[in-house]
């Protein structure tokens, strides 16, 4: 049980607190509302590229990682398909000096045109260093399309296209600041060695006095049921072949979100799951097998990725992957599978709450899909999972149409 | 409008290190030390055991990470299957590597299935069987992963770094080839692993809400069977033979960006100057706002990344600046770094520099302690590298007491430009 305690401020900002006396640090985590899905389609990685100006300081503090470093503390964000998180872990004493950097820099952030432009081409190596000049690293870019046709996961957080990046302008930058950076759309969680009652009190303090700005309603174009399989065939400089399959899934909050993950640690989570014994090691058609959930808020993708051996043709390492799971949906997983993934989950979960900045945002994140609550009621969906809802997910999932496919092949020398 | 800031900032309490002792052993009943690192409240238990069995100890070439990865394809009590399958049940997390100097196994576990989880650890660490049909197939797979890894820049800059530091004849410098992978034998492994792999020739650490509670079940599955009585492992110095200063260039064919690699010899954990490279390498290169960071990254927007370390394996120590890059920007890249360095070696820090580095370095070493999984890995930086008991005190009292004038002194000692290697990894 991770115990917390939860107030929302008159400005509508919720504020989350967990208590552990077992660090002497704490950290403020802060999720804003904001992710790619909310971009326009024709300026994608505008969220991302957001992310970065926020560390470009305000008139009060030029240089937001000066106090952070000064009060002995580390800090850091993302920006994924759903949201931005931000986090501050310091020493539980300098508390407060997180919560100055946060409120400054949400309501005073310096969009100067000269920072933007530095940022668009810190962003542009950023794509090329993980996207472009890794082997393998631009399969992310081709999926998203394959999947989705019109919901904006159709495209990937760091953007479409660089282009993209290139011609943003501090005008998009101000009303994307403005609409999304606000106490409405934003979730405080603090976890470490702290009294809730003084969080509360250093809430009201910095916070307070922000206004609200507007609750956003999302609505965003929901992606139909895909009838017909998608197949794309790239050829790139790699050494080998990389097989993808994608299926459609349920959303975050469905219940075939945690029947698919126990699922998928039954066929990919460990070396004795079903992929790395029988793709992998029994009849050698791939060297990695995995199967994993893209996990977005909105309804997401079950996707497997495998390295095709060397010899192997793909389409028959796909249909071999292909009848693995289409046994699923006609035979029961076993018992002991069962009980492996559930005890599995059991230590993941133990392991993940040792840090207190894992726990910080794990409650705001279940905050923003509804209620923060679920950080502990997870547990409970995870074990009541059955055999027979294994079954009739996996029939539902994995059927042909609704997969898309990516062969991507060693160009020929 | 948003309206402007009226609070004023506050009171920053200087950062503290807090404990940065290391904990005390415990000895099993033939002298295996068992380092006990206890807190927290999380119910798992992180048990660590630790070879003198890294890359150092090779007489074959690629021995020590293949008998690590082959530990749990089977044993002489259980094929590569079932004892996956045993580890997995437990839910239990099994990772095994070997560095340069050092290989070792990490298990995590529920505290209530500890003694299954325990007699299955011993079991892959003693008793693996090197069975062929496996070590084929990972002998297939490591290759292609290798393959893939022969396309990255970064991999490409490391090792010519490495192989100019140690000499590519050293066990440090060697550079992998697929012929290295053709060329090794069950029997290569079998007789890496009974030299290496013994009770009498490891340490463990505990980590845990209660680490004691492991110290009976180590006794009953790491004690018996006539093992010898322990003697402290040794890592042998060997043979390096250090390439002249100079650039290097490697190519990468159709790469958009080039990794470029400045490094120096530096100095072993040991030494005495080892701290207060630690200082030098963190202003430099070591954090966000570092001369670095805000040159390359923050003014030219050269890069996603730039960053400077001082390390050390078991045998000698080096200092490396490391980046991607576009393939336009590198020559620049290089003339920056090198502007950089010049100012640090004429030019004293200031105090507001180093205040902030004083600060984020305490903080990062109250980090480094922060819970008994943290506090383990920072026993085996102690241990595997002989670097003493009170290495983090005394990186603490660095940290407190270098002056600006000890810092330039470091500058001009090891960050010489005429002693640098000049790596760039990327198309032509």
């Amino acid at each position: 049980m991770i115990g917390f305690v939860k107030q929302r401020l008159s400005n509508g900002l919720r504020v989350i607190v967990h208590r552990d006396e077992g660090t002497p640090m704490a950290t403020m985590n802060i999720l804003y509302d904001a992710g790619s899905r909310d971009e326009d389609p024709e300026a994608t990685g505008f969220a991302h590229l957001f992310e970065h100006l926020m560390f470009e300081g305000t008139r009060n503090i030029p240089f937001f990682d000066v106090p952070v470093m000064m009060s002995g503390g580390e800090n850091n964000a993302f920006t994924n398909n759903d949201l931005t998180n931000y986090y501050i872990t310091l020493p539980a004493n300098n508390l407060e000096t997180a919560f100055w950097l946060e409120s400054d820099r949400m309501r005073g952030l310096d969009l100067a045109e000269e920072r933007l432009v530095n940022q668009k081409s810190v962003v542009t190596e950023e794509f090329r260093q993980r996207y472009l000049n890794q082997p393998y690293g631009d399969l992310q870019l081709l999926l998203r399309p394959l999947a989705y046709r019109i919901h904006p996961y159709r495209w990937p957080a760091i953007g479409m296209d660089i282009s993209h990046i290139e011609k943003a302008d501090s005008n998009s930058a101000r009303k994307f600041y403005d609409r999304f950076y606000t106490p409405t759309n934003a979730i405080l969680s603090v976890a470490g060695n702290v009294d809730p009652e003084e969080v509360f009190r250093l809430a009201e303090k910095w916070f307070g006095v922000i206004p609200p700005g507007e609750k956003i309603f999302r609505n965003l174009p929901q992606e139909p049921e895909q009838e017909e399989r998608r197949e794309l065939t790239v050829y790139r400089s790699v050494p080998s072949a990389h097989l993808i399959m994608a299926f459609h899934m349920g959303s975050r909050e469905s219940r075939g979100f945690y029947v698919l993950d126990l699922l998928t640690d039954i066929l990919a989570g460990c070396d004795s799951a079903r992929f790395p014994a029988i793709l992998v090691r029994q009849k050698e058609l791939f060297s990695e097998a995995d199967i994993y959930l893209s996990g977005e808020a909105d309804p997401g993708l079950v996707i497997f990725s495998g390295r095709v051996r060397d010899g192997t043709d793909i389409r028959k390492a796909e249909e071999v992957v292909r009848s693995e799971l289409e046994r699923l949906a006609s035979e029961n997983v076993t018992a002991a599978e069962l009980d492996k993934a559930r005890n599995r989950y059991e230590s993941h979960r133990l392991m993940s709450y040792i840090s207190a900045s894992n726990k910080a945002f794990s409650l705001a994140y279940h905050e923003v899909l509804g209620d923060a609550e679920g950080i502990n009621t997870e547990h409970e969906q995870y074990m009541s999972v059955t055999a027979e809802e294994i079954v009739s997910t996996a029939r539902h999932t994995f059927r042909p149409g609704n997969c898309s496919a990516i062969h991507y092949l060693p160009s020929k020398k | 409008m948003r309206e402007k800031q009226k609070k004023t900032a506050p009171e920053i309490i200087t950062p503290s290190a807090g404990d940065t002792s290391l904990p005390k052993a415990e000895f099993l009943g033939k002298g295996v030390p068992v380092f006990m690192a206890g807190n927290g409240t999380v119910d798992l238990l992180r048990i660590e055991f630790v070879f003198p069995a890294g890359q150092v100890m090779e007489d074959v070439h690629m021995a020590a990470s293949t008998v690590s990865a082959m530990l749990t394809e089977g044993t002489l009590h259980h094929d590569a299957a079932s004892i996956n399958d045993l580890i997995d049940s437990t839910g239990a997390a099994l990772t095994h590597a070997a560095d340069k100097d050092t290989a070792g196994l990490v298990t995590v576990t529920l505290t209530r299935k500890l003694d299954d989880v325990l007699a299955l650890s011993a079991e892959v660490l003693f008793s693996p069987s090197f069975p062929e049909n496996e070590f084929r197939m990972l002998t297939d797979r490591r290759l292609q992963a290798f393959l893939t890894s022969r396309q990255r820049t970064s991999v490409i800059a490391r090792e010519a770094f490495y192989e100019a530091l140690c000499g590519g004849r050293s066990p440090y410098g060697r550079i992998t080839t697929e012929d290295d992978y053709r060329r090794l034998t069950t029997n290569n492994l079998r007789e890496f692993h009974m030299k290496h792999y013994r009770p009498d020739n490891m340490y463990v650490t505990v980590a845990g809400s209660d680490p004691w509670k492991a110290l009976p079940v180590l006794e009953k599955y790491f004690s018996g069977n006539g093992a010898d009585k322990w003697k402290k492992p040794v890592i042998p110095s060997p043979v390096l033979e250090t390439s002249a200063p100079g650039k290097i260039f490697r190519d990468v064919p159709d790469s958009v960006q080039s990794t470029v690699r400045i490094g120096w010899k530096g100095v072993i954990r040991s030494h005495p100057d080892y701290q207060s490279l630690q200082v030098a390498t963190m202003i430099l290169g070591g954090y966000f706002g570092s001369r670095l960071m805000r040159t390359i990254r923050e003014e030219k927007g050269y890069t996603y990344g730039i960053g400077a370390v001082a390390g050390a394996f078991h045998n000698i120590g080096y200092i490396t600046i490391m980046t991607d890059v576009a393939n336009a920007y590198r020559d620049q890249t290089v003339a920056e770094i090198r502007k950089e360095i010049e100012k640090l070696r004429t030019i004293e820090v200031s105090e507001e520099e180093m205040t902030l580095v004083r600060n984020h370095m305490m903080g990062e070493l109250a980090r480094t302690f922060d819970g008994p999984f943290s506090v383990a890995d920072a026993i085996r930086g102690i241990i595997d590298y002989d670097a003493g008991a009170d290495y983090y005190t005394r990186l603490a009292e660095t940290v407190r007491s270098i002056t600006p004038a000890r810092i330039m002194e470091i500058f001009i000692r090891y960050f010489n430009p005429a002693e640098a290697w000049e790596i760039i990894a990327g198309s032509r």
